[in-house]
């Protein structure tokens, strides 16, 4: 696995990671990898953000993967590293090009940031404000290589300055965008500001030498808790952590979806998509759903019936969009196995090959390793009011499918304060848009420095203006 | 050896099959032991497969009517999840007549009469089961929020400890310490129970740090505050109000625990100093004896042929690389027994002079890949998740799937026994498996500290 830094492909001298690939040794790399004077950045600060764009756009069709060496290569090792299995990665990998499209790329910018913000000073009430990047560590997660592309253009419409640690589930998504950037720009500003080395997560020796306020400001560190919880440690004033951290989504339908055969069918097909599409990889991925059937003998069987559905639907994703697992996680298969000691509260539908299953509980109780669902393994948790399960949620339930979609509303004001951060239409949680806040923040916004530069004009304001006794409540400029 | 050839004897009463020689029980030509072994397994499939319903369900899923050989017994062995399969809510709602029901499909015995109806407390409801019926459930420390329970007999652990005895005393009884409370149903208390009354004698040769009793309750509650702290979730919990009245009980026996340790280790040496002595307990808790003795100038305590048998290994950093030694000098021993023990198996596979631990005859093991769970061949020496079939059960099933990554050697050991065996320093445990759900004493500190932390929050 080679880094990328500053424009630059780094190969020689490897060294073996415990993850079971080479790569440069990180500690050698230190001395080029950060960016210790911040002037530095003015470079990419200058550029035109229509350039960017311009940029962006021509990385894309770069990234076509019928005619990019380095991706095929990338896309050829990483099963062996990857918890997806390959159809679905490749499809994954037809996905990259649209993330650079100019439409795209745009949209981040208006809506998540402002785009005249990011080419100057924009004036407002007084004071002016302008969006400079900052210098930043990207932890990223690997279990969709989309992440790694959505990295590449946040900090590129940011113009920060990024050093990506590439995660060890997908060392080679990113070292693969970032190649074929050099070789499409190599002097451009933005290239000698992107960089992607592997190392391991935890390795102090390295760490401390890099994370320093002196040289990076923010760390955006996504996935596990243990990537979020070492990278803590490094926390002090000047260095900022923005944290995406390992988050959970759920599932309610209302009882609109069991009136009649046919919308039985139908949502039991769209709670497959969440459940199943990108293999129950995501943190967007549905797990427990909890379903309005009512619990008496008549809802318990509708439950169950629609848990068989629901795996049958599963089972007929097409193989690009899911497979099962490469490994089905033994400590899940026992705990379904021990399943069969509570068939009074417990029905286990499919499981035995490790192709995923359907638990639909018997009571308004999920399974108490719901935690653990994967493989395409989800909880089917009858209910008779659906705002019972709005109560099951919290911090680290990050999507809601929701059913019908009337549904949305009633529960929208309600499940955020239990904790929930998205909720989306039954069938579409899977669907990741760059533009929108995510895990009830703006990351590409907060990867911003926001400054500000105030005017004052001592003949219409005195500088003591705002702590005289009759100072009005608001002292800048009236429109 | 009996002249009667009886699989069920050598299976349930190990002593009296092999006249009371542990030296026979451990070298049996191997092919030999392997055919009462599956003489034996085959007999306790026949009388519970009918009859332990969860068994039923599972030999029928797999189609398993008989076992033609050890490894057919394998697909039946039990995950350690069944022993925890209830829903939540059966606990902290109170539900113990239908916890009793979930029960009864996991043992011979018959449950129907074991009204539980209207109890408050997981520890009333082990009373009530203690009772009523043979059995001796054995719960779990329930670090994960689950508890788990599972359904041994008083047969059993009196069997054990009679064996034990042949280890340790055959002659005499001896003071049995044991550095915990005196009572409780954790998995290692129902062994220490057992050891105090086999090797004791009377209570007064029972030495314990506390003279209570380790509350499942509790154990319960401090579990379920960590899980929902960890799910960000802690406000939701709801503290039964019987455990809140018993907030002073708590918070004395939180003090035995911690400062009480000092002033254990000063009683034992001015009321046992001298004397022969054995004890059982957990790395760490030995450790903490040690340290706390060597605080006060202790050192060897005890007769120099005492035998403490330390269980339960360390996770990785927690102990000193030599706490064994302040074990050691603490207690005046020159060896440490140590045991290779799990609360779903009735048995301790003591550690031979060539540091291997050997596996009881009445134990068939696996090793199952870690993957896929099929069975790794039976020769050389293999690595993989340890399983039993504990053929010492007969009022349930005794087939188990543990959490242990262990390495072992199928054949003879030089120190002559012919029972396979598992390398000292290679028992760990797989991630995830089983979690830190085990059974130690400092899980038992941390409980308490935790529930009356939680209790002094929740009681303000």
């Amino acid at each position: 696995m080679p880094a990328v830094v500053r424009g630059r492909v780094h190969e020689a001298d490897p060294v073996e990671f415990p993850a079971g690939f080479h790569g440069p040794d990180p500690v050698g790399l230190l001395p080029v990898l950060p960016l210790r004077d911040p002037v530095a950045l003015s470079d990419l600060q200058s550029v035109p953000f229509a350039e960017v764009v311009d940029l962006l756009a021509e990385l894309g069709g770069q990234l076509a993967l019928s005619r990019n060496d380095f991706l095929q290569e990338a896309l050829s090792l990483l099963p062996e590293f990857s918890d997806l299995t390959a159809d679905v990665l490749r499809s994954t990998y037809l996905q990259l090009p649209g993330l650079f499209a100019p439409e795209a790329v745009w949209a981040l910018a208006e809506r998540a940031i402002g785009a005249e913000f990011l080419d100057g000073w924009v004036s407002s009430g007084g004071a002016a404000v302008r969006a400079f990047g900052a210098r930043a560590v990207h932890v990223i997660a690997g279990n969709n290589p989309i992440i790694a592309a959505i990295t590449v253009v946040r900090s590129a419409v940011t113009r920060g300055d990024a050093i990506i640690k590439a995660p060890a589930n997908d060392p080679v998504t990113a070292p693969a965008i970032l190649r074929t950037l050099v070789e499409l720009a190599p002097e451009h500003p933005l290239t000698r500001h992107l960089s992607v080395l592997y190392w391991k997560g935890g390795d102090t020796g390295f760490e401390r030498g890099l994370y320093h306020p002196a040289q990076v400001e923010k760390v955006v560190a996504w996935g596990g808790f243990g990537s979020v919880q070492h990278v803590t440690q490094y926390l002090r004033p000047g260095l900022e952590l923005i944290a995406l951290d390992p988050k959970l989504s759920a599932t309610v339908i209302g009882p609109e979806a069991f009136a009649s055969e046919a919308a039985l069918r139908e949502t039991a097909r769209l709670a497959a998509a969440d459940v199943g599409v990108l293999n129950q990889e995501g943190c967007f991925n549905a797990r427990v759903i909890y379903a309005a059937t009512g619990t008496d003998e008549a809802g318990l069987a509708t439950a169950l019936r629609w848990g068989a559905m629901l795996h049958e639907e599963v089972q007929r994703l097409p193989a690009a969009l899911s497979t099962p697992a490469r490994r089905f996680d033994p400590e899940l298969r026992e705990n379904l196995r021990g399943l069969a000691a509570a068939p009074d509260w417990y029905r286990v539908v499919g499981g035995r090959g490790g192709e995923g299953a359907v638990v639909v509980s018997l009571s308004a109780e999920p399974v108490d390793f719901r935690d653990a669902l994967s493989g395409r393994v989800a909880n089917v948790v009858p209910i008779d009011d659906p705002a019972e399960a709005v109560r099951a949620m919290n911090s680290y339930t990050q999507t809601v499918g929701v059913y019908p979609d009337s549904l949305k509303r009633v529960l929208r004001d309600t499940a955020p304060l239990y904790g929930v951060q998205r909720l989306v239409s039954l069938g579409y949680a899977t669907h990741f848009r760059p533009e929108v806040p995510q895990d009830g923040m703006e990351p590409t916004r907060r990867m911003i420095k926001w400054i500000t530069d105030e005017s004052y004009d001592p003949a219409s304001t005195h500088p003591f203006a705002h702590l005289a006794p009759d100072a009005p409540a608001w002292a800048g400029e009236v429109r | 050896m009996t002249g009667e050839h009886d699989p069920l004897t050598f299976a349930g009463n190990p002593v009296e099959y092999f006249n009371g020689s542990r030296l026979a029980m451990h070298t049996l030509p191997r092919g030999e032991l392997e055919r009462l072994q599956l003489e034996a397994a085959r007999l306790r499939f026949a009388a519970l497969r009918d009859r332990v319903p969860v068994l039923t369900t599972m030999a029928e899923e797999q189609g398993i009517t008989e076992l033609r050989g050890l490894d057919d017994a394998a697909p039946l062995l039990f995950p350690h999840t069944v022993y925890k399969s209830y829903p939540a809510s059966l606990l902290t709602d109170n539900r113990f007549d239908r916890l009793t029901r979930w029960l009864a499909r996991l043992t011979t015995v018959d449950l129907s009469e074991v009204d539980a109806r209207g109890l408050g407390s997981i520890d009333a409801w082990l009373d009530l089961v203690d009772e009523r019926t043979p059995l001796r459930l054995a719960h779990s420390s329930g670090t994960t929020g689950t508890m788990s329970f599972l359904p041994h007999t008083a047969v059993q652990y009196d069997r054990l400890y009679e064996m034990v005895r042949l280890d340790v005393t055959p002659d005499a009884d001896v003071d049995v310490v044991w550095p915990s409370f005196r009572t409780g149903r954790s998995g290692i208390a129902r062994h220490a129970t057992a050891m105090g009354q086999q090797l004791g004698g009377s209570p007064d040769r029972f030495h314990t740090l506390h003279d209570g009793h380790l509350s499942a309750d509790v154990m319960h509650l401090a579990g379920r505050l960590r899980a929902a702290a960890a799910r960000g979730e802690l406000d939701r919990v709801r503290v039964p109000a019987n455990l809140a009245e018993r907030r002073a009980e708590f918070e004395d026996a939180l003090d035995a625990t911690g400062r009480g340790m000092g002033e254990f280790v000063q009683r034992l040496a001015d009321t046992l100093g001298g004397r022969r002595i054995a004890s059982l307990s957990t790395w760490d808790v030995f450790h903490g004896m040690a340290e706390a003795g060597s605080g006060r100038g202790l050192r060897g305590v005890f007769a120099p042929d005492s035998v403490l048998l330390p269980g339960g290994g360390s996770k990785a950093g927690a102990l000193p690389e030599d706490w064994d030694r302040g074990v050691m000098a603490f207690a005046g021993v020159d060896r440490l027994a140590y045991v290779y023990a799990m609360v779903e198996v009735i048995a301790l596979n003591m550690l031979c002079q060539d540091n291997a631990y050997h596996v009881e005859p009445w134990l068939v093991l696996y090793l199952l890949d870690p993957d896929t769970g099929r069975v790794l061949p039976r020769r050389g020496t293999v690595t993989g998740r340890a399983a039993f079939l504990d053929l010492s059960a007969d009022l349930f099933w005794g087939g188990f799937v543990s959490g242990d990554r262990v390495t072992a050697t199928w054949e003879p050991c030089p120190c002559g026994r012919t029972t396979p065996r598992l390398h000292h320093g290679t028992v760990g445990r797989f991630g995830g498996a089983g979690g830190d759900d085990k059974i130690t004493c400092a899980a038992t500190a941390s409980a308490l500290t935790e529930t009356l932390e939680f209790l002094n929050g929740a009681l303000v």
